[in-house]
């Protein structure tokens, strides 16, 4: 508060000077009156020095009145004067202070109001706290239970208090801060000689922030002055940790549902990610649906689709030698390295039947082929592997046929499943069954050959006509062996028009001549084991005759 | 040199808040000037010609915008530094206070040491 001085009684605000003025005037008494270095403020008549009064104000000479006799009463009127403009300053005073804090603590809700992270709001209180209670340094400690310590989330100034001590003292913190009061420490040594607080801090003032009686921590400033701080600082840090209080636990709330919404979604998410694994996400993006959830009982879709089956030859032989884990273990490695091949060429797996799998290609018989010729491809890694490790190799046959299918929902409202319900898939799984009579790797059947685009790109010889268990009507079937191993390929190759005569003269029941070209194709290529099945096939028509078969056609008894 | 410093508010707490907070300025030999409503602001203005004016704008007989328009586009004291305030929440669009010539907007409760900031600022006065 600035000091009063005479010259504020004699400016025109507070209308005094026109007080004395008429006072002097009325009295007609000569009077000099003197600020406290000399300077005349005032001046009337010719003055006399004979009375000289001094001017007090709170124990100080702030000025002088010199005249006659009745310059007392002027003394006294500016004594009265001078007093009371000096309680109206006090008051003033008194009245911008409290309107300076209305002011902060409107100024801090509002900043509060923008701020929604506990360690923001934390930041901003001691911004707050700091410009309008002095001081060299802060913190803001709160209780983290999760961890069970305390936690230092805003500070300013040097880093009085440490965070390992305070952790190490708790018993001592606990018995000040933790009390739940708003306390000043003008005597700093305790916490100094617990090593909670550097040496330089002389005064501590400290307001706990709690909601109701859960105390979450506590706002800490610190002095290097003795008793730096007054009561009236107590007052508004006391305010400050409670406005803050109630917007950290506004924040702990938030971040507490933000945190939940959060573990929700990724358990959402984490499930959505498993059905897909149950049910291909293709199934139901075909079903017209984005999520398993919308999926229900009855939906259907009808569509083109390519049908492949894939089966791994003598499992069962294969499977006897090993333990019930060996032979799961051997199932799963195995399905782990072709589930990436039919995913990458656009198909999923419908499902696995034990060693055999069922995968459907919505897009061309292309896809399907390629991916055959990639698994047949595999399973030659995968055998060089077991080479290696002493094991027998494996071999799989792959059956492929193209045609409509449904593919649904069905089930009851309890118990759902995926399901497909086509002929095509019969056939597909015959023609896988055939592989085993014709010793081919792949088979497919006409319907998918013809949707095949490029098929020069692909080693391509027909197997002519087939009929199907419970089948009226016979197939026309070929084999691909553009997965055959080099040599095998480049043999396959070589004997091909050879072999392509032969079919067509045991189509056209020539089966004398069907017999010679195939027993050249054997013997060129004696791994031939489709030529040779074709060569037993028509010797056995020579011997037998042509009893009980249709000409030209091999007629399948068993599945 | 003395300068005037005109305080327009037609609460008496509010003028004594602002002579409060900017008592300090009378070491630099600034003098204290105040009106109760418009009319009387407008008056003291064209007889005083005050370098700087804390003028409230709510305010019976003529309000605070008219005064302010009236100093600057009728009479041209452009030399009159003039401050609007305008209580919180009914702050008039900053629009409006151009079209009548205000040089700078505060809203009340006002912040004191803005208050202070702003008037040394306008009458050249160092910290």
């Amino acid at each position: 508060m600035p000091k009063l001085s005479l010259k504020n009684i004699f400016d025109n605000r507070t209308g005094s000077a026109a007080t004395i003025l008429s006072l002097i005037e009325q009295l007609q008494a000569p009077v000099r009156i003197e600020d406290e270095s000399g300077k005349v403020l005032l001046s009337f008549g010719s003055v006399t020095e004979k009375y000289r009064h001094p001017l007090h104000l709170g124990g100080e000479i702030i000025g002088w009145v010199t005249g006659d006799e009745k310059s007392s009463f002027i003394s006294e009127l500016l004594h009265l004067l001078l007093q009371k403009e000096s309680e109206r300053k006090k008051l003033g005073s008194e009245v911008l202070n409290l309107y300076r804090e209305v002011n902060m603590i409107f100024d801090f809700s509002e900043k509060l109001a923008q701020t929604i992270d506990a360690n923001s709001i934390s930041q901003v209180t001691l911004d707050e706290a700091s410009r309008v209670i002095r001081s060299n340094n802060g913190v803001i400690i709160l209780w983290n239970e999760k961890t069970g310590r305390l936690q230092v989330v805003a500070s300013i100034g040097e880093l009085f208090f440490d965070e390992e001590m305070i952790n190490s003292n708790l018993n001592l913190l606990q018995s000040i801060i933790f009390s739940g009061h708003s306390e000043i420490i003008s005597d700093a040594s305790d916490l100094k000689k617990a090593g909670v607080v550097v040496p330089q801090v002389q005064s501590v003032i400290y307001s706990a922030l709690k909601v109701k009686h859960r105390i979450m921590g506590a706002i800490i400033l610190a002095s290097n002055e003795p008793e730096q701080y007054k009561a009236a600082d107590l007052k508004l840090l006391t305010t400050l940790a409670l406005q803050s209080s109630a917007a950290i636990e506004s924040a702990f709330l938030y971040e507490k549902n933000i945190r939940e919404e959060k573990e929700k979604q990724e358990a959402l998410r984490q499930i959505y990610e498993a059905t897909n694994k149950f049910v291909p996400h293709e199934f139901i993006k075909s079903l017209g649906h984005d999520v398993i959830t919308d999926v229900k009982l009855g939906d259907q879709v009808e569509k083109i689709v390519t049908v492949l089956f894939s089966d791994i030859r003598e499992y069962t032989t294969l499977s006897e030698k090993m333990t019930p884990e060996e032979n799961f273990s051997f199932v799963c490695s195995f399905n782990e390295q072709i589930g990436p091949v039919i995913r990458k060429h656009n198909g999923f797996i419908n499902q696995y039947l034990g060693d055999a799998i069922m995968a459907i290609f919505p897009g061309n018989a292309t896809d399907a082929l390629m991916a055959a010729i990639e698994m047949q491809q595999e399973v030659q890694l995968f055998n060089s592997t077991r080479h290696l490790l002493k094991e027998p190799s494996i071999q799989i046959g792959i059956g492929m046929h193209t045609g409509p299918l449904i593919m649904g929902i069905t089930g009851d409202k309890n118990r759902m499943d995926a399901c497909t319900i086509s002929d095509t898939v019969n056939t597909a799984s015959r023609l896988e069954s055939l592989t085993k009579h014709y010793k081919a790797g792949i088979l497919l059947s006409e319907a998918s050959l013809r949707q095949i685009s490029q098929v020069e790109n692909f080693l391509i010889r027909n197997l002519g006509l087939v009929q199907l268990k419970g089948k009226q009507e016979s197939i026309n079937i070929h084999e691909c062996f553009s997965g055959n191993s080099k040599q095998e390929l480049q043999k396959k190759s070589e004997s091909l028009s050879d072999f392509n005569a032969g079919v067509t003269y045991y189509l056209n029941k020539s089966f004398g001549q069907a017999n010679h070209a195939f027993q050249k194709v054997v013997d060129f290529n004696p791994e031939d084991r489709t030529a040779k099945f074709f060569l037993n096939l028509t010797r056995q028509i020579i011997e037998n005759g042509m009893a009980g078969a249709k000409a030209g056609v091999v007629e399948m008894r068993e599945k | 040199m003395e300068q005037k410093l005109l305080i327009v508010d037609d609460e008496t707490h509010i003028r004594m808040l602002l002579q409060q907070t900017l008592e300090e300025l009378e070491d630099d030999e600034v003098n204290f000037l105040t009106a109760e409503n418009g009319e009387e602001a407008l008056a003291i203005i064209q007889e005083e010609k005050p370098q700087l004016v804390f003028l409230d704008v709510m305010m019976p007989k003529m309000n605070g915008m008219e005064v302010c328009r009236r100093v600057k586009k009728e009479l041209g004291l452009n030399d009159v530094f003039i401050v609007l305030l305008t209580a919180k929440g009914q702050e008039l669009d900053r629009q409006k206070g151009q079209e009548v010539g205000a040089d700078v907007y505060m809203t009340k409760p006002f912040d004191p040491e803005m208050i202070l900031k702003k008037a040394k600022e306008v009458l050249r006065l160092g910290n």
